[in-house]
């Protein structure tokens, strides 16, 4: 079972990376307007 | 097209118009028209060059730029003081105990004459003496405190609203997201046998629980930790406190656990029952700022209506783009497709199709032409349409609706004080329970104590029995204004669910306020329709009601006008002469006028016009007021719901019957002064009767005001000056009836919810004081008694507009 000594680690590293990528994509405006993006399809421009 | 599908492309219209809008509104604009006052503490630059959405390093400054207090500020006159009053949005409250903060930081403050806080809204609204104090020094006084101020126009803009949506989601998602990960971690130790695991792997899954439980109470609680601050800070206790105590605790007792195993604070770890509730508190929070954000949608979409910038033309026939704000009457501004109408105007264009849901929370196409008004807010469907503004700003029907609404949003009903009322000592009583409890589990057993005290602490949030009133009666309020009835005042809902009379205004409430053709007599030989075209002929370019009645009626009927010879000549007060075709000289008029002996006035006295030739008298026309299309509907719904109605009408006695008759109105009061009026209304008040009064607005405004609740079927009425509590906008009378049935459902959800919130405490907290409550537990208990009084209170938002029969 050594092997956790790393693993669990890793998985708080991997917690704080996927936290980072929540980040960008909040910031860059994916979550403002979540209906938008579903209704974007219907409109012709 | 049928209306839901209209109803949803002009919403989508909307949605997607606003956007651009409000983006632009870091559009540079021209220099000022106004004179710059010398600014209040000797800086400079700030009324020129920038003014832009504050931001947290301005000084409140630009709070005192006469040009931006325009929009949030209206001078009252109260006992002969210029008073000025003003809306404003405060940043940073998140229950009913921040209001009570705001409002004592300006309270005593010199030249406050009154300052309240809505806190389902976080609307402030106050009244100041411009004399003595200025804004930004209140401004500063409210930042002291830990919250900010913000005008309604700049608070309530995309940009401001995004930034808070985002980092409440982004709170959310980390505390979410570290407890997932705390959970794995806690998972094997819940499930592991003893022995089972060496303490090697248990000490480092502790370790990693505790890397990622630090954000989330560092950063995900911060605003529990910021809000007990300043509460502590001002001496008083809020809902916050004993949150933060709880969350502080529990992880510095687990932290300790962690990296000091044998120590004095017990080998036990909380991890997971910290993030857990975290993530509860601040989900619930979350959803409640949804909810919140949809039941002042209503409100808010009616306020936001407004474009920030808009095109003026030019003496030389360009157009310039700038901010409404520098707008003044008299220019011309060209609106494009999709755009709201920036002020009061007329058009100038040849036609505009225009939406005036705003007025009538009808969404349908009207068509404006050349030379008629459009109005503040109401947007142009199709083409660009020139308009030239005559009413900007304060003045226009739309600002004395955003008014009528700001005022019965900050309006908080007799509940809802209560509740904020007995908050503080409540949550006193609170945190000597929790220390009572953790007192006795101490002797009991010690590694009980901890988790009882913060339990206790927890499950005491009374936000769900502060916001069960206002939430309900908001959600309330947005639903009517939507389909076009206005509240006043909040209260309104409570008195109006336990009336049992209605009482009716005649001329301009049941009927319309244009009469209609009822019967036709004729001389022998000729024909109604030929009369009728006669009578047209004569009376279309007339503006007395009864020439429009008879040239409405020919029309109607899709008969042409005769030809008329020469000129109408028209004989003011008496009727109007011309020569018609094979008539020779015709006169229309009173009995007086056309002087023939058949034209005897009418049995009843009801209005009437005669006509006559060179033959003599040729026909008779008997006219009434209109009804309106719904009156009778709207009597007999609220006969259905058990209320007496009455008829109250300064007209003759035979035309008040008539109408009675005609509608089916249990009783008639006619031929009666306005003192008699009032009389009759206070002799059924004293028959123990509790009436609503449904008025036009105008002339009914003592009556609309003794009874106990009134409606006022609004026109050209100046809104702001009725006194009535709903102000219908449509002129559907069946909103009279609808109201009622919001109203009663309104407090019977006010009611569900302050049961469920009094029997979720009177549950909860014994329960947490035995130690049956996990601290888990009951921060899941306290969101989701939140989030129920606020989910409950949206069912009445949700509910579908009542068509009136067309």
């Amino acid at each position: 079972m050594d092997i956790l000594y790393l693993l669990v680690p890793l998985s708080v590293v991997l917690v704080f990376i996927v936290l980072g990528i929540f980040w960008w994509a909040l910031q860059s405006g994916q979550f403002d307007n979540v209906e938008r993006e579903g209704e974007r399809v219907l409109r012709s421009d | 097209m049928g209306l839901p599908l209209d109803l949803t492309y002009i919403n989508r219209m909307i949605g997607v118009m606003d956007y651009p809008c409000h983006m632009n509104q870091s559009i540079t604009v021209p220099p000022a028209r106004w004179t710059p006052q010398p600014p209040p503490d000797g800086g400079d630059g700030v009324f020129g060059a920038h003014r832009g959405p504050l931001t947290v390093t301005d000084d409140f400054a630009v709070l005192d730029d006469p040009a931006e207090q325009r929009e949030f500020t209206e001078v009252i006159d109260v006992d002969g003081q210029a008073i000025a009053e003003s809306v404003l949005m405060v940043q940073g409250m998140y229950c009913a105990a921040c209001a009570d903060t705001v409002e004592s930081a300006l309270q005593d403050l010199p030249g406050v004459h009154r300052a309240q806080v809505h806190a389902a809204t976080r609307r402030l609204m106050l009244r100041w003496d411009p004399v003595r104090t200025q804004m930004s020094a209140l401004a500063r006084a409210v930042g002291d405190a830990g919250y900010r101020v913000l005008p309604m126009q700049q608070a309530l803009s995309i940009s401001e609203r995004l930034k808070e949506t985002r980092q409440a989601l982004w709170r959310l998602f980390v505390a979410g997201f570290c407890m997932m990960q705390v959970m794995m971690y806690t998972w094997p130790m819940y499930v592991a046998e003893p022995g089972e695991m060496s303490s090697d792997i248990v000490q480092l899954l502790r370790w990693a629980s505790w890397v990622l439980t630090v954000p989330v109470v560092t950063f995900s609680s911060s605003p529990f930790f910021q809000s007990a601050w300043r509460d502590l800070k001002r001496g008083r206790i809020g809902m916050d406190t004993p949150v933060s105590i709880g969350i502080l605790v529990t992880f510095l007792v687990s932290s300790a656990a962690t990296f000091d195993p044998g120590g004095p604070w017990g080998g036990e770890v909380w991890f997971d029952s910290v993030t857990m509730f975290v993530f509860f508190l601040l989900g619930g929070r979350y959803l409640e700022f949804k909810a919140r954000d949809r039941t002042a949608g209503a409100l808010d979409a009616l306020m936001n209506r407004l474009p920030e910038v808009c095109e003026r033309r030019r003496d030389d026939g360009t157009y310039e783009t700038l901010s409404v704000r520098r707008l003044v009457v008299g220019d011309v501004v060209r609106v494009q497709a999709g755009q709201a109408f920036p002020g009061d105007g007329v058009l100038q264009s040849e036609s505009a199709t225009v939406d005036e849901a705003l007025l009538t929370g009808e969404s349908h196409p009207l068509t404006r032409r050349r030379g008629e008004a459009v109005v503040a807010g109401s947007f142009n469907l199709a083409g660009p349409a020139q308009v030239r503004i005559e009413k900007l700003g304060r003045d226009t029907r739309f600002a004395q609706i955003v008014d009528l609404m700001e005022k019965a949003s900050t309006d908080k009903p007799r509940l809802a004080v209560l509740a904020d009322r007995i908050a503080a000592p409540f949550l006193v009583v609170v945190v000597f329970g929790a220390l009572l409890a953790a007192a006795y589990w101490w002797q009991v057993d010690h590694s009980k104590a901890l988790a009882v005290a913060v339990a206790v602490l927890i499950v005491t949030c009374p936000c769900a029995l502060s916001l069960a009133t206002p939430a309900a009666m908001l959600a309330s309020a947005g639903a009517l204004a939507r389909r076009g009835v206005l509240v006043r005042r909040l209260q309104a809902f409570e008195t109006l669910s336990t009336i049992d009379a209605v009482v009716f205004d005649k001329t301009g409430t049941l009927t319309e306020d244009r009469l209609v053709l009822r019967q036709v007599r004729v001389r022998e030989g000729v024909t109604r329709a030929e009369a009728l075209q006669v009578a047209a002929a004569l009376a279309q370019g007339s503006l007395h009601p009864v020439s429009r009645a008879l040239a409405r009626a020919a029309q109607d009927e899709g008969l042409t006008p005769a030809v008329v010879r020469g000129d109408v000549r028209e004989a003011a007060g008496k009727g109007m002469e011309a020569f018609v075709g094979a008539y020779g000289r015709v006169r229309l008029g009173a009995a007086a006028w056309v002087d023939a002996p058949e034209a005897v006035p009418s049995a009843d006295g009801g209005p009437e016009a005669h006509l006559a030739d060179d033959a003599g008298w040729l026909a008779s026309f008997e006219l009434a007021e209109g009804l309106r299309e719904d009156a009778a509907a709207v009597v007999q719904a609220l006969k259905a719901a058990g209320i007496r109605t009455w008829l109250l009408s300064g007209d003759r006695d035979a035309a008040a019957r008539q109408v009675a008759q005609a509608v089916g109105i249990d009783e008639v009061v006619a031929g009666a002064s306005p003192e008699q009026k009032l009389a009759e209304v206070e002799r059924l008040q004293g028959l123990g009767r509790r009436l609503a009064m449904v008025g036009d607005g105008l002339n009914d405004g003592p009556v609309l005001a003794r009874a106990d609740t009134s409606f006022a079927l609004g026109h050209a009425a100046a809104l702001a000056q009725t006194r009535s509590d709903y102000v219908i906008q449509g002129g559907r009378l069946m909103d009279v009836a609808d109201t009622l049935v919001q109203a009663k459902d309104t407090m019977k959800i006010v009611r569900q919810n302050l049961t469920w919130a009094a029997i979720y405490n009177a549950v909860s907290i014994p329960l947490a004081m035995i130690g049956w409550m996990p601290p888990w537990l009951a921060g899941l208990g306290m969101a989701l008694s939140s989030f129920l009084v606020i989910a409950n209170a949206t069912r009445l938002a949700r509910r579908p507009p009542v068509q009136s029969p067309a």
